[in-house]
């Protein structure tokens, strides 16, 4: 067990939650400098990512990329490459263009004109098109693009692989609930009740894994009782209905993050992707039912 | 193709409660302070919550430590500020988080009052990792918009 004086944990507001970072076991000038290196990675993707910057790559394309081909960060073209992968293999569920919807329900600012209703999913040709020199073009103007969804636990995976570079051998990051370890002491877990948030359903030890979870947006400052879904199922235009809360267990971050909004959108239908990514889930549907797939019970102990 | 498995009896598998008092603390003051200015050789107090970071006579950046307070979070942090008045990093020093009860109220703040420096909170020293609903920082993200309003002009 790692004493206080061999380990650090810090925390800072970055992509629109509390990212914490905790390491152990090396000197703490070799901690400190890993620390803040990971934290200008995921300043980084903070900066580059944002849908409320207008200085960031996804700004710049909502504003310009339906009139000509822009180029953006590396990482990004990353992400949205993921992203484009995910669109096709879930046919058309994983959506980061859901930004109008958003917008409507008031979870994203401003207005960008929807697409018609009826052309989303069963949309042949891709509204993302990705070009040689991490250059982006849209379809038409009523592409807009949020990369909510995907970029947190991409970041994660980025911060994690910092630490990694610095020669730590244990790391944990921590973005708002998406979180990965590295090292070889399982890390415990708590996963929070989506409908209950001062309830928690089960804890689970990670070790050089990640897990992602997706539901209502819980606000500790105001809490309201109305909750309010950050996730759009693109078929309807509206928050999914039957599942309250989903978590997924994955290789990397990002992929857990995505599958997050598959599952929440899915539920059951979303088993052979999950296989497909070495991914795991616990579903948690509005009436209070719990689901895993049978790769979430690897060691995992139940709450007492 | 895989088979689900439902966990039957949701009520039984819950855990009753998150403890009603969760704390961490990150940073103290003075260890945020050298963080965000390492090259600093002192910092002047400027008033009650801002310190002047200089290094010999000229001054590095301001230091400014502040708070947000909701229904069940209470959290303090710290903004330093470059000579322009630009904002260099923003730092978690503790973070409260109460179900019990709101942590606006006096005896629930008592626990903390007096207590700093890095060893001085003991409400729950293990490393706790919470995977759920994404928590909004929205709230600190408008606290440093009013501190950058209130010091930005006022580093020199």
């Amino acid at each position: 067990m790692a004493t206080a004086s061999d380990r650090l944990r810090r925390a800072r507001p970055l992509l629109g939650t509390f990212v914490e970072i905790a390491v152990a076991r090396a000197a703490p000038d070799v901690m400190e400098a890993a620390v803040e290196a990971a934290f200008d990675a995921i300043t980084r993707i903070h900066r580059r990512m944002s849908f409320h910057d207008p200085a960031s790559d996804v700004s710049r394309l909502n504003r310009q990329a339906a009139a000509a081909a822009i180029a953006v960060d590396p990482w990004t073209f990353q992400v949205l490459e993921r992203a484009v992968e995910l669109h096709r293999r879930t046919a058309g569920i994983f959506d980061i263009a859901v930004a109008p919807a958003l917008q409507r329900a008031g979870l994203l600012p401003g207005t960008k004109r929807a697409r018609p209703r009826g052309r989303v999913a069963a949309d042949a040709d891709d509204p993302i098109e990705l070009l040689p020199g991490c250059r982006v073009r849209f379809r038409d103007e009523h592409v807009a693009i949020d990369l909510g969804g995907i970029a947190k636990g991409f970041a994660v995976d980025r911060a994690l692989d910092t630490l990694r570079q610095h020669g730590l051998a244990h790391g944990l990051v921590n973005a708002g609930g998406d979180l990965a370890v590295f090292g070889s002491e399982p890390q415990p877990v708590s996963i929070r009740h989506p409908l209950n948030p001062h309830q928690l359903i089960c804890h689970v030890r990670l070790a050089n894994e990640a897990l992602a979870s997706s539901g209502s947006c819980l606000d500790l400052f105001e809490p309201s009782n109305v909750p309010r879904h950050a996730i759009i199922d693109p078929r309807t235009q509206e928050p999914p209905r039957a599942i309250a809360g989903a978590s997924v267990r994955a290789p990397s971050c990002l992929m857990a993050d995505a599958l997050t909004k598959v599952v929440m959108i899915q539920g059951e239908d979303s088993a052979a992707l999950l296989d497909r990514y070495h991914a795991s889930a616990l579903v948690v549907s509005n009436a209070g039912e719990i689901s895993v797939t049978p790769g979430w019970l690897d060691g995992k102990t139940l709450a007492a | 193709m895989t088979r689900w498995i439902r966990l039957a009896a949701p009520a039984a598998l819950v855990s009753t409660i998150v403890p009603p008092a969760y704390a961490v603390q990150y940073l103290s003051i003075a260890q945020a302070q050298k963080q965000a200015f390492p090259s600093a050789t002192s910092f002047a107090q400027a008033d009650v919550r801002s310190w002047k970071a200089q290094s010999g006579g000229t001054v590095l950046g301001l230091f400014v430590v502040d708070h947000v307070v909701g229904k069940h979070l209470y959290i303090d942090y710290s903004v330093a500020l470059d000579p322009g008045g630009r904002i260099k990093r923003v730092d978690i020093l503790q973070y409260r988080e109460s179900y019990g009860g709101e942590v606006r109220e006096a005896s629930w703040l008592a626990q903390f009052v007096g207590k700093s420096g890095a060893s001085a909170l003991k409400v729950d020293q293990d490393i706790r990792n919470i995977s759920g609903a994404t928590l909004s920082s929205h709230h600190v993200t408008e606290g440093v918009k009013r501190v950058l309003a209130a010091y930005g002009n006022r580093v020199r």
